[in-house]
């Protein structure tokens, strides 16, 4: 694959040659903070966000996907994906989009994401400013960001554009590029170690040592009934998670008698998450107490898919611990001190 | 990315097929047993302790036991207990109504480690339901297993399921059948007591192979009476219920600690569920 340079003032026609062909998402403003959204006007655009509201697992696992449509006639599946782009993706959120392509493809492949996930071609790009919350330089640091097409990096006068696959390559068509130099291709690795330095949280211990010492504090009742004090079990921290993909799913009428079978997404922090009804208004909550649910939320993101994933199922976005109206969910805080305890 | 398969290539998950009601009988006042056969004719192949996705469009779908066995071909059972909204529109259908099924979904018993043994069945109200199943199929190929004890235990008589089923079990030579209620009517003879309380009817072996279905409450005191007649943990294999959506293995609900009952189980080796804070 191939590392160009595209000059600042050659974007803006690059980003509007692209969206004339396919649909290109990307992060934008959304009041003082950022959301991904499809692109309407290249300078929308805003590669200097810190961090979305909510990850980019949207476009492949919307919030409300219908999944069968039916009528009188009979049922078919919804899915119908397009082609599309998706740019400006941070490293951290590639990381967990890594986790959400193996989990949703592993054992029971399920098209209605991995149709979404297969047709976006993603283009990741550096972090020029950094969340205050974020800690993604500390946790997970063995494993490295796969599943993106081509790696944006804004240096001095312009962007440094490194391939990683044929559809990455691809879109070197839609605008002014040129060879990188040396120079441009260092200052792009320089700018992305950097980045790494500047984030204001940190855990202080390695994956393999944490997820040892969190599964081992699972029977501390007090401490997980402490931790959870707080909650609201409003399950915040589960929506603006890259890496939680818990579903619900219902079916709705429309008026003409046809319907909708929809997953949406769905927490474990949430208070009837594992509620079963036994019947004549009997129930048993498999999850009762808001500790067992905060602590299960810990024990998914730091230990039970390690092995499966390679590393934790959290990429240090930071999202929860800024979501939380608490200000309980930092995983940070949690693992660091069941770390000194 | 690096996958097996493309999403035009795959069949969706979540598209069901439908089934046919060829009898449909209220079995309790709360539970009604159905009959069904695949409408396109196809036999449903299955194992025992497997589940499938019952389904009516426009309400849902639940995880339910199959409750025949996979020997009998012609057509297979659920047995559906009206709790919420699905069920309760599921119990409303009736002979010629249709459903949705997807399915077999998940890991059923495993009867290699049946085979040649000594098997005690312990079913507990509706966990007679799955476990129906398996008794069926051991019924049904009686010379492949030794010894075959079941104890069935219910709350109430009126609230005993497979009525026809039990009074054949009764005088059965070939399986030792013991059942309890907790709470006795004027019209009941047999034992009176919890589940526990037919262990000292019968001597069985330590190297008896016992599964166990009940209610949440009903494992712990049973897996006390196997401890003491020494039955070792990973002959002894339990059908968890949790609470379910999809059935594959995505929608998180079901998770026992990191194990999903969809597609792990819903049948475990107890020993590799006792470790487990979240099983029991």
């Amino acid at each position: 694959m191939t590392t160009s340079f595209i000059r600042s003032d050659d974007f803006a026609a690059f980003l509007t040659a692209m969206m004339e062909a396919v649909p290109v998402y990307g992060p934008v403003a959304k009041r003082s903070r950022f959301v991904f959204e499809r692109l309407e006007a290249p300078d929308e655009l805003r590669l200097d966000y810190d961090v979305t509201i909510l990850p980019p697992k949207k476009l492949f696992f919307p919030p409300a996907q219908d999944l069968l449509r039916f009528d009188e006639a009979g049922v078919e599946a919804a899915l119908e994906p397009t082609e599309k782009v998706l740019l400006g993706v941070h490293f951290y959120d590639v990381k967990a989009i890594d986790q959400t392509d193996l989990l949703f493809s592993e054992r029971n492949y399920d098209v209605n994401y991995m149709g979404h996930r297969e047709t976006t071609t993603i283009v990741a790009s550096n972090i020029q400013n950094v969340s205050g919350r974020a800690f993604f330089a500390s946790v997970g640091t063995d494993v490295q960001p796969e599943g993106h097409d081509a790696f944006l990096t804004a240096i001095e006068g312009g962007y440094v554009f490194e391939t990683r696959t044929e559809r990455g390559e691809a879109l070197l068509g839609y605008g002014a590029f040129q060879p990188a130099t040396d120079a441009q291709i260092d200052e792009a690795a320089r700018v992305n170690a950097a980045a790494l330095e500047q984030c204001p949280e940190k855990l202080e211990h390695g994956t393999e040592e944490i997820a040892t010492k969190v599964r081992a504090a699972f029977g501390d009742d007090e401490l997980w009934n402490e931790l959870a004090a707080d909650c609201f079990s409003c399950g915040t921290c589960n929506t603006v998670c890259p890496t939680c993909y818990c579903f619900d799913v219902q079916d709705t009428w429309n008026v003409d008698q046809s319907g909708q079978r929809t997953r949406f997404w769905d927490g474990c922090l949430t208070e009837d998450f594992a509620k079963c009804s036994l019947g004549d208004g009997g129930s048993e909550n498999f999850r009762e107490q808001r500790g067992q649910r905060f602590r299960h939320r810990i024990m998914r993101k730091a230990t039970y898919l390690n092995e499966k994933l390679g590393g934790p199922a959290c990429v240090g976005c930071g999202r929860c611990s800024a979501g939380c109206t608490a200000d309980i969910a930092d995983p940070v805080r949690v693992i660091n001190r069941i770390m000194a305890s | 990315m690096e996958h097996q398969c493309h999403w035009n290539e795959v069949a969706n998950i979540f598209l069901p097929r439908e089934a046919t009601i060829v009898q449909a009988v209220q079995a309790t006042p709360t539970e009604k047993h159905f009959t069904l056969k695949m409408s396109d004719g196809q036999p449903m192949e299955f194992e025992p302790g497997q589940i499938v996705e019952l389904g009516l469009l426009g309400y849902g779908e639940i995880p339910i036991g199959f409750a025949s066995s996979p020997t009998r071909t012609e057509s297979f059972d659920l047995v559906v207990r009206s709790v919420g909204r699905v069920s309760g529109a599921v119990c409303k259908l009736e002979e010629g109504d249709t459903v949705n099924v997807r399915g077999p979904l998940g890991h059923g018993f495993d009867l290699d480690k049946l085979r040649g043994r000594d098997v005690l069945v312990v079913a507990g109200g509706i966990g007679l339901c799955p476990t129906r199943s398996l008794i069926q199929y051991i019924l049904d190929r009686r010379d492949e297993f030794e010894r075959f004890v079941l104890f069935y235990g219910s709350r109430e008589p009126c609230l005993q399921l497979f009525g026809d089923d039990l009074a054949c079990w009764r005088g059965m030579q070939e399986m030792e059948y013991h059942e309890t209620v907790d709470n006795a009517d004027p019209s009941w003879t047999g034992n009176v007591g919890v589940i526990t309380t037919l262990f000292p009817k019968v001597q069985l072996s330590p190297e008896t192979r016992a599964v166990i279905c009940g209610p949440p409450i009903f494992y712990r005191f049973v897996i006390r009476e196997l401890d003491a007649i020494g039955i070792p943990r990973e002959n002894v294999f339990v059908d968890l219920e949790r609470r379910m959506k999809c059935g594959v293995g995505k929608c998180g609900h079901c998770q026992i600690n990191d194990k999903y009952v969809c597609v792990d189980g819903p049948v475990f080796s107890f020993a590799d569920v006792q470790d487990l804070e979240e099983a029991f």
